[in-house]
């Protein structure tokens, strides 16, 4: 029974290790609200790549967005939720060649996951805030956007070409002739 | 007793609106043409919508105001203001149809912040915004900067009488390079169209250098330029000049809206040959004076927190920023919420009086201006070298503002005026955010922020702020940008409507 108990005991403590050591999965706002809490502490962080990768050298930039479009942006028919929040993550260049799609109007990006050491304002780039990542994988594939107008569109286009023909033909019938 | 305006007063206002109104309808092709460039159908079809909107607005009004009346001195601060107000309603026409503004109050925010080139912003969703609907962005600051009033003068009027130097004097501009005031506004757009190439090409090879597809290198080296020339702050990604992640860049971009920020008279007189200006000018040293202040101040509040261990984050954070703020442009290389939860209080102070402050009239900049500290400063030191002085003695004081003149009580008085109200206007602005419900530092910085039209937030403007705060910053941002005589000057003329004789 002793001996139960104190294997029991070993397991509890091992177990409270490891998930101390084990990335902290966090968001944006969280670390932008309180960066001196995760300073310095390896976080995971998932967001949807938006732009494009900005390759330096050895190293890329990439922005990932983990705000209310990163399940779907206004451009794929979503309604506004606010404004885009996110974090810019430095990726080696060779292991963020995973991610192939990024987000812009014509796009939904991957939707990416990190994991590395968060830096409330780093000394080796310029003193922004950023995610050092040395774990990278792509857990949603990204996604062309279809833009169709819809009716009311030329509705709208149809009234205001009645409206402007209208005023332009009153004023040329009204203007004086010289 | 003000007298009630004829209705021949009324159409004179009313035609030469509408004939603006046309000028803001005709920038509407740059973001039509972008979206079928890039095929954009749908916002092709909002910009189409949004353009007729405007022609029928400009030719309605010209039809039905039709008049023979010369334009005077009385119409042309209230066809500036009633200019303005129409040109921000139909102007968010498509932003609004777009469907990434949560009202159409939003969109009235981002227009008026565009053409007052403050850059605080409540569109949503940024980063996935058709490149159509971003080049109106920067369409609107660009002409802003410049301003539609300038525009109309440079395309569409051709002599009609005393009255067109108040149109161009109701936007903020006093100063003429040229003694015509429709060679004046071309001089400004031929000024501003020779920085567009030289800055567009110098960020363009800098964002394909930084990794940027050819074609994106392009679009964000003309927005990043127009919305720093303009001092407008608008950027083409909601990480805003953050996203580049680059010195090079940031001194890029320093470069242009430092030289957006100067008074337009300045650039003419370098372009012109006379280089000394750039010393002499009475406003640059204004401005090199209160930037090492509020530099100063900036720097002791963040060395204190510790937050940039290293020198070169440490400046290269705290000159961006602080110029950003002086300038009245509000690009930004931290996150909004990071001035709060990093800088804190004392860099905020820093900023928000670079902000009170701005920099050059007859500018794209807004603020008290530097002129306008330097006279209020040497209205102050004559004071007291009259005051130590015997009675008998004459004391006067000379400045250089392009050339000599002499500091006179009237130019002091409205000098004082205008600051004044700046003041106020600033106070009423904190005084609404904290009604609102923020801490007062914060209302404080996006409320100066506004009315100073920098576009520097610290977190508190957004969609979700309350509808009531939305009107106050737009009215702020307006008369920021009018330096209160045009708004005042319709308030006035609808009152004398009502009550005149």
């Amino acid at each position: 029974m002793k001996r139960s108990l104190f294997m029991l005991l070993i397991v509890a403590v091992c177990a409270g290790f490891s998930s101390a050591a084990a990335a902290a999965d966090v968001s944006s706002t969280v670390l932008i609200e309180e960066p001196a809490v995760w300073d310095g502490r390896v976080v995971t962080f998932t967001g949807e790549a938006v732009g494009e990768a900005m390759v330096r050298g050895d190293e890329v930039w990439l922005h990932l967005n983990d705000d209310a479009y990163a399940g779907g942006s206004i451009a794929s028919g979503a309604l506004p939720q606010g404004y885009n929040s996110g974090l810019a993550v430095v990726v080696d260049a060779e292991d963020a060649r995973v991610v192939t799609v990024f987000g812009d109007y014509r796009h939904q990006g991957d939707v990416v996951e990190v994991s590395g050491v968060f830096n409330a304002a780093c000394p080796e780039h310029g003193g922004d805030m950023d995610v050092h990542a040395t774990g990278i994988r792509v857990v949603r594939e990204g996604a062309v956007l279809d833009h169709a107008p819809g009716t009311s569109s030329f509705v709208l286009l149809g009234i205001a070409f009645a409206a402007a023909v209208t005023a332009v033909g009153a004023y040329l019938i009204r203007r004086p002739r010289d | 007793m003000m007298l009630r305006p004829t209705l021949e007063d009324h159409k004179v206002v009313g035609f030469y609106t509408g004939r603006i109104i046309i000028g803001v309808g005709a920038l509407m092709v740059l973001p039509l043409s972008t979206s079928l460039l890039f095929a954009e159908w749908k916002t092709a079809i909002d910009f189409a919508t949004g353009l007729l909107a405007c022609l029928a607005a400009g030719f309605g009004l010209q039809a039905l105001c039709l008049t023979h009346q010369e334009l005077r001195r009385r119409h042309g601060l209230v066809i500036v203001s009633t200019s303005w107000v129409l040109a921000t309603v139909l102007g968010a026409i498509p932003f609004y149809l777009s469907g990434y503004f949560g009202s159409y109050l939003d969109a009235i925010f981002d227009v008026m912040s565009g053409l007052t080139t403050t850059g605080l912003f409540l569109l949503q969703d940024l980063d996935h915004v058709p490149n159509g609907l971003n080049m109106w962005r920067f369409v609107l600051t660009f002409a802003g900067g410049q301003g539609i009033i300038v525009i109309a003068l440079t395309a569409l009027f051709k002599g009609v009488g005393g009255g067109i130097y108040h149109l161009y004097s109701g936007e903020g501009k006093e100063d003429r390079l040229l003694p015509n005031v429709i060679q004046t506004a071309r001089t400004i757009w031929v000024v501003s169209l020779g920085w567009l190439l030289a800055g567009t090409a110098a960020l363009t090879v800098s964002a394909l250098a930084l990794g940027q597809e050819p074609v994106r290198a392009l679009l964000h080296g003309l927005w990043v330029f127009m919305g720093a020339f303009s001092t407008g702050g608008f950027a083409p990604q909601s990480y805003n000049t953050m996203w580049y992640h680059s010195l090079v860049f940031e001194i890029l971009c320093v470069i242009i809206f430092v030289a957006g920020s100067l008074n337009f008279a300045v650039h003419w007189a370098v372009w012109t040959g006379s280089r000394a200006e750039l010393r002499r000018n009475v406003e640059l040293r204004s401005f090199a004076v209160t930037l090492g202040i509020f530099s100063l101040i900036t720097a002791i509040g963040l060395a204190r927190s510790g937050l940039y261990t290293d020198a070169l984050p440490f400046v290269r954070k705290t000159l961006y920023l602080v110029l950003s703020g002086h300038t009245t442009t509000g690009f930004g290389t931290i996150y909004a919420r990071s001035l709060v939860t990093q800088w804190g209080p004392l860099p905020m102070l820093g900023i928000i009086g670079a902000m009170i402050i701005g920099a050059s009239s007859c500018s794209t900049a807004g603020g008290i201006k530097g002129i306008r500290v330097a006279i209020i400063s040497k209205s102050f030191l004559q004071d007291v070298r009259r005051a130590l002085s015997p009675e008998s003695s004459v004391i006067t004081s000379r400045y250089h503002h392009v050339k000599d003149r002499m500091l006179a009580d009237d130019t002091v008085r409205t000098v004082l005026m205008i600051t004044i109200a700046f003041l106020t206007m600033h106070a009423i602005i904190t005084v609404a955010g904290v009604m609102a419900g923020y801490p007062v530092l914060e209302a404080g910085f996006d409320g100066v922020s506004a009315a100073s039209n920098t576009g520097l937030s610290c977190g508190l403007t957004a969609p979700s702020m309350p509808d009531f705060l939305k009107v106050v910053y737009v009215l702020a941002m307006w008369l920021g940008r009018m330096e209160f005589l045009a708004v005042f000057a319709l308030f006035g003329w609808i009152w004398s409507v009502v009550r005149g004789r």
